[in-house]
């Protein structure tokens, strides 16, 4: 199996099996530098913008934020510079279930997030950036503002900056804070409440690189992606040739305009493990490898029963595919949505799938920002449905009217604006389709056995 | 909550504006900082401050209303002096979340989305905290609790007393 020979984006963040996550601290600037920061941008600086794009779109790196739409590829979407404002918007909103990688990044080595911002900046011609960070993480935005103070005393950003005047401006770097709304991590959504408004997602096109925040041409990356460019930068025109060497190709035959899953990747293991925790590998290891390897196996002995791949928008992993593969192809070959975000929620034996979905269900029923009818109706109606079916008053009929109105909420192009509803969507399918004996029985008064309750803990 | 003496006043006004506003192309960009200040010094956003900022910001108070009720973290009613903020997500569900929640509300005698008589504790239920790795875990106003077992909310609520 595939295993980094050393960290990459936790080389200051201590973490199994190369360091002891309780000696995790904050990284300052300073020491940073001294442990071989700031040499990537160093070396952009020395370029043309444009090949600094062309090396990222060379290295094939795919977003972390879930969709993994290559970094590259949406940098090159930006329309020629007008001298005009052009923003940067940074996706630290992490609110996806399951998801909790971002924040050590942010909370311990916040430095290489900030070198990747300027980065990108330099590289898209873009002056202000912003830092979009969920409301609930407060020790994070101390630590952030921290560092950002910090590159601001050190002439990264501000009078003076050493990326020069972009767009006429001296480049700024501000953090923005949230306010409890899942919604605002969708680019569209967070773009709107960077504005100050309700965070309603917008029909796209156009697309944030053409027409965002303020009307002008914004690039929207997810922490974690902002950080692997650091890495790939820093070793110049080898740093694609580098990246490539990890993680996995394109299926075979397939045209180059199919992207793989090259790199490292940060997966985040929660659940009925016995060590759960934000783990760095190559992007392609197997379930089976990050749950007993990484997480030192199931906890209490238990057998392993289902695991969501990447935060619950991406549906579940069934029993029978505890060896799957995770990376971005996963979707197609073990019938889920996608690798998401990698946040791994792994459930064992005792866990109740009925009160698992109808947790999931609620989420959306809670977080859906209500501007589209089959999401803002259809998640409710669905979550009622399996209070109902948990109880044991439910009816065989319940799980195909589930089916059909989980389709109708999702999948039918145009009738919704976002891509909660599409999540909500491959959830209930992806976990009524793979358990569908349990959730039958539950249904059928007389086969319905108890099962132990969920967080049995 | 109607006072003679505004809430925004000039030296936080100034402050805002040096601070906050100047990072924006737009003022109504301030918004979400604005309120996050506001609340931050009062507590809760009483209908007075909603004006106020509207004001400072060049916008109709209805404009400030309708962003801020779409958030949770903004309260247009005041809560407890500690909020539990209990993570009831996958993660923390399956990690034992019902009975922390359970035990909060037997031991404070409120149910979610109370607060008790004497205006201490409000007890509030939250989708996904971003720590799932230390299931179940709660925020406790700005303090996250990982990793919490009913015996650690005793002593939360002792250090609280
Ligand atoms: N990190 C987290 O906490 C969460 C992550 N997610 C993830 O978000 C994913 C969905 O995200 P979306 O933004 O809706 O996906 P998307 O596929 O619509 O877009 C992905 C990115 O590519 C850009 N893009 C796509 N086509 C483009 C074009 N033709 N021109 C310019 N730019 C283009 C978009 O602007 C966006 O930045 C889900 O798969 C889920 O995994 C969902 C919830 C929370
Ligand atoms: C409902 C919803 C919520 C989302 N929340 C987040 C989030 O919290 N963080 C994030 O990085 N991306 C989130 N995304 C994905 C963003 O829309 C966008 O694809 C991403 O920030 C782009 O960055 P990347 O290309 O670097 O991955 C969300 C998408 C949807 C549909
Ligand atoms: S799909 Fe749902 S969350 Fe997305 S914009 Fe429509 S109502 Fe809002
Ligand atoms: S599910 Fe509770 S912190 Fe993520």
């Amino acid at each position: 199996m595939p295993l980094l020979n050393e960290p990459i984006l936790f080389k200051r963040v201590p973490t199994h099996p190369w360091g002891d996550p309780s000696e995790r601290r904050y990284i300052s600037y300073p020491e940073y530098v001294e442990t071989g920061g700031y040499k990537a941008l160093e070396y952009a600086l020395a370029q043309e913008p444009k090949d600094i794009v062309e090396l990222v779109k060379a290295a094939e790196l795919r977003g972390r934020g879930g969709a993994g739409f290559p970094a590259g590829m949406k940098w090159g979407f930006l329309p020629p510079e007008d001298g005009e404002r052009r923003y940067l918007a940074v996706n630290a909103d992490e609110s996806e279930p399951g998801t909790f990688k971002d924040q050590l990044l942010i909370q311990f080595d916040p430095q290489i997030i900030i070198e990747g911002i300027a980065i990108c900046m330099h590289a898209c011609r873009l002056d202000t950036a912003y830092f979009y960070i969920r409301g609930e993480y407060h020790r994070h935005r101390e630590a952030f503002e921290k560092a950002i103070a910090e590159a601001y005393d050190n002439g990264v950003f501000g009078e003076n900056s050493r990326l020069g005047k972009i767009n006429d401006r001296w480049p700024d770097l501000f953090l923005h804070r949230g306010a409890g709304a899942y919604i605002c991590g969708e680019e569209t959504g967070l773009l709107e409440s960077l504005e100050g408004k309700r965070g309603w997602p917008r029909i796209k096109p156009p697309f944030p690189a053409v027409a965002g925040a303020f009307g002008r041409p914004t690039i929207i990356n997810n922490v974690e992606t902002l950080a692997a460019v650091v890495p790939v930068v820093e070793r110049g025109t080898e740093g694609p040739a580098w990246f490539k060497s990890m993680g996995v190709d394109r299926p075979e035959g397939a045209p180059p305009t199919v992207p793989a899953s090259y790199g490292f990747k940060l997966y985040g293991i929660s659940g009925h493990v016995n060590r759960p925790e934000v783990y760095e590998d190559e992007l392609g290891i197997k379930l089976s490898y990050l749950i007993e390897h990484h997480a030192q196996g199931m906890r209490n002995g238990k057998k392993f029963k289902a695991a969501i791949p990447g935060g619950i928008s991406m549906g579940i992993l069934g029993t029978d595919q505890y060896d799957a593969e995770l990376d971005f192809d996963i979707g197609k070959k073990y019938a889920c949505l996608g690798l998401g975000t990698a946040g791994v929620v792994v459930m064992d034996e005792d866990t109740d799938m009925v009160a698992v979905l109808r947790n999931i269900v609620r989420f959306y029923a809670h977080e859906s920002c209500g501007q589209c009818t089959p999401c803002r109706e259809g998640c409710n109606w669905m979550y009622k449905m399996l209070c109902r079916i948990e109880e044991g008053d439910g009816t065989t009929r319940d799980l195909d009217l589930l089916l059909e109105l989980a389709s109708s909420v999702g999948s039918m192009p145009g009738t919704t604006i976002c891509g909660l509803a599409d999540g909500a969507n491959w959830a209930v399918r992806t976990v009524v389709n793979k358990f569908w004996d349990e959730f039958e029985s539950r249904v059928s008064k007389q086969k319905y056995v108890s099962l132990a309750v969920v967080g049995s803990a | 909550e109607r006072t003679d003496t505004p809430y925004l006043d000039e030296q936080l006004k100034q402050q805002l504006e040096q601070d906050v506003v100047a990072r924006y192309p737009t003022r109504q960009a301030a918004t979400l900082p604005v309120l996050h200040a506001m609340q931050h010094r009062i507590g809760w956003l009483p209908p007075q401050a909603i004006e106020e900022i509207a004001d400072f910001l060049e916008l109709e108070a209805s404009t400030v209303l309708d962003t801020a009720t779409f958030y949770e973290e903004f309260w247009l009613e005041p809560k407890g002096k500690y909020v539990f903020w209990i993570c009831q997500s996958l993660s923390c569900e399956i990690m034992g979340e019902k009975s922390l929640t359970q035990t909060l509300k037997e031991k404070l005698g409120i149910n979610v989305g109370e607060t008790t008589p004497d205006g201490k504790f409000t007890l509030m239920k939250v989708e996904c905290l971003g720590s799932c790795g230390t299931a179940p875990c709660a925020l406790v106003n700005e303090v996250l609790h990982e990793n919490l077992d009913v015996n650690d909310l005793d002593r939360i609520l002792v250090e609280l007393e």
